[in-house]
């Protein structure tokens, strides 16, 4: 019999943990860039790649066969280290908050015995999802500045400015959320939504809060209609314009991974987390309400993809700040009224 | 065992953070490296048991302020400053006396808290400890702490107006000058359709703004 307090035992766990946390949600993100591509070519009337794998299911192992071999070109007067490091603090940036989320209740499983399902749980596990998107900056400002290139270092400085002002109102929208719950642990503030058979969730009196999370999530997210960093019809492809193979492909798992970071993060916070009918009596049924509500704001992103054009960067710093900032106010100065005479 | 091994680690990370940002020519690895400082000064806090002063210190300084550092290493010309490197050299022998003295005063605090105490002081299990979870920095914070808190977000406020004031300022554009991002620039033809081909350069925000200063009156 094993010892399972042994600390050395306990650490090594975690890391199996971790990994598998990461492969599965690298497979995840590797299928979404499969779908994007499949339903866009649906809303505009194409067929999409269909080719390899039924109906193009082992494209993505495609696709990365071919970032690997392809020839690495990195251009002669960039500033070697510094364009080296910054898709590494992407990627790492963007994988790190992975480990925070409960993706679903506690199960009992047939000879370990009841676990939860969550990675790392700690008191402060919002503030430190936060800490780690506001750090993936660098990876961009540094990617264009480096690489010793015009639209490159436009591409950054543009990609820094949104980020910095978009998280602003991100965080601020959390706050209504923070103030109903009263803590900063993620698997409790999804424990305070279980009522009223798993459905109460806090977008109800959080309408306000969900809006503006969602809404600068896409433009944290550099997505369309907030893909100005990489508006290819003026920047060519913007801070990433001279990577190539698998630096590039770094880049590009680094925006499908904060994509799925901060659908799991509206799905926790706002979405009841993995609530939902008759999780209660059947704990299993929770993953896959978690995965449901993740894939549903995935599908929303490239929905938004297809349908929305892109907005000018003076319209975009305006919405920003002019918009979004004192709305994420108001609603913390309403949520915290209304807990105050107990109300919500 | 762990905790003593993680201890090394970060310590190690920051204090060879610090040598190299101290060491750097280049301003911006002098502030990659102190991304890095502040990085493993959280993970230090972490292991204290501080996980909220842990999170705040990465958002404030190593998301927030360090970002608008680097930002404007980025938009100013880096080899200006790596074209004089003997510009501080003076510097080198009081680094060196006040570095003597910094050391001095650590193993005269070390010996003397060791001399008070007839034994070491027990470790206390911060596991269970309490005091640097969110839940009593708030408390202390909005009770005990009020008046200095709120002094606080005046100045903090007023820095934002004064900072809003400044950066408002619609002007002339000097040749030469460097546009911060976020800021338009307005030629004079683009603001008066009268005046076709002069194109005087504004800096400014709104085009009311740039009409002001070029004394464009709308009479309409």
């Amino acid at each position: 019999m094993m010892d399972w307090n042994n600390p050395l035992i306990q650490v090594g766990l975690k890391l199996l943990a971790i990994t598998i946390t990461f492969t599965v949600v690298l497979m995840i993100v590797a299928y979404t860039v499969l779908a994007e591509r499949r339903i866009l070519a649906f809303i505009q009337g194409r067929l999409g790649p269909n080719r390899v794998g039924y109906g193009g299911m082992l494209q993505p192992f495609a696709d990365l066969l071919k970032f690997i071999l392809k020839e690495e070109i990195v251009p002669d007067k960039s500033t070697k280290f510094v364009y080296f490091l910054a898709p590494i603090i992407a990627i790492v940036a963007a994988l790190m908050p992975m480990i925070v989320y409960p993706f679903g209740p506690e199960i009992n499983l047939p000879w370990l015995g009841p676990i939860k399902l969550v990675v790392a749980r700690f008191d402060v596990a919002l503030l430190y999802v936060l800490g780690i998107t506001s750090v993936g900056v660098y990876g961009i400002a540094l990617a264009g500045w480096s690489s010793n290139n015009k639209y490159s270092l436009m591409g950054g400085l543009r990609s820094s400015a949104q980020l910095i002002s978009y998280e602003l109102s991100l965080g601020l929208s959390l706050i209504g959320v923070i103030l109903m719950s009263g803590t900063l642990d993620l698997y409790s503030i999804v424990e305070q939504q279980s009522g009223w058979y798993g459905m109460k969730w806090n977008i109800v009196p959080q309408i306000i809060g969900f809006i503006v999370y969602m809404i600068s999530a896409i433009a944290e997210t550099n997505r369309v209609p907030f893909d100005l960093p990489e508006a290819e019809t003026e920047l060519v492809a913007g801070f990433h314009t001279e990577y190539s193979a698998l630096k590039f492909a770094l880049f590009f798992m680094a925006e499908y991974v904060n994509m799925f970071t901060v659908s799991m993060l509206a799905t926790t916070l706002f979405l009841g987390g993995w609530n939902g009918p008759g999780v209660q009596q059947f704990p299993t049924l929770g993953v896959f309400y978690f995965l449901g509500k993740v894939v549903f704001f995935l599908f929303l992103y490239i929905w938004l993809r297809g349908t929305l054009p892109r907005f000018r960067f003076d319209q975009l710093m305006n919405f920003g700040w002019k918009f979004l900032l004192p709305v994420a106010l108001f609603n913390i100065i309403l949520t915290a009224t209304l807990v105050l005479f107990d109300l919500i | 065992m762990f905790a003593t091994l993680l201890f090394i680690l970060f310590a190690g990370l920051a204090v060879g953070c610090a040598i190299s940002m101290v060491a750097q020519r280049n301003p911006l690895y002098s502030a990659i490296s102190l991304i890095g400082v502040f990085i493993s000064l959280a993970c230090l806090y972490v292991m204290l048991a501080a996980p909220f002063i842990a999170a705040v210190q990465v958002i404030v300084y190593a998301g927030a302020i360090m970002v608008l550092v680097v930002f404007v290493i980025m938009l100013l010309n880096v080899e200006e400053e790596e074209r004089h490197p003997l510009r501080l050299r003076y510097l080198v022998p009081t680094a060196v006396v006040l570095a003597a003295l910094l050391v001095a005063e650590a193993t005269f605090i070390i010996y003397t808290a060791n001399a008070n105490e007839t034994s070491p002081a027990p470790l206390r299990d911060l596991s269970t400890s309490d005091v640097g979870l969110t839940e009593m920095i708030g408390r202390g914070l909005f009770t005990q702490y009020l008046l200095p808190f709120e002094i606080t977000s005046i100045l903090l406020l007023m820095a934002i107006v004064g900072a809003m004031t400044l950066a408002r300022r619609a002007t002339l554009m000097q040749p030469g000058a460097r546009v911060v991002p976020g800021a338009q620039v307005l030629t004079k033809s683009t603001v008066d359709p009268k005046a076709v081909g002069d194109a005087t350069p504004v800096i400014a925000h709104t085009t009311r703004e740039a009409e002001e200063v070029l004394r464009i009156h709308d009479k309409g």
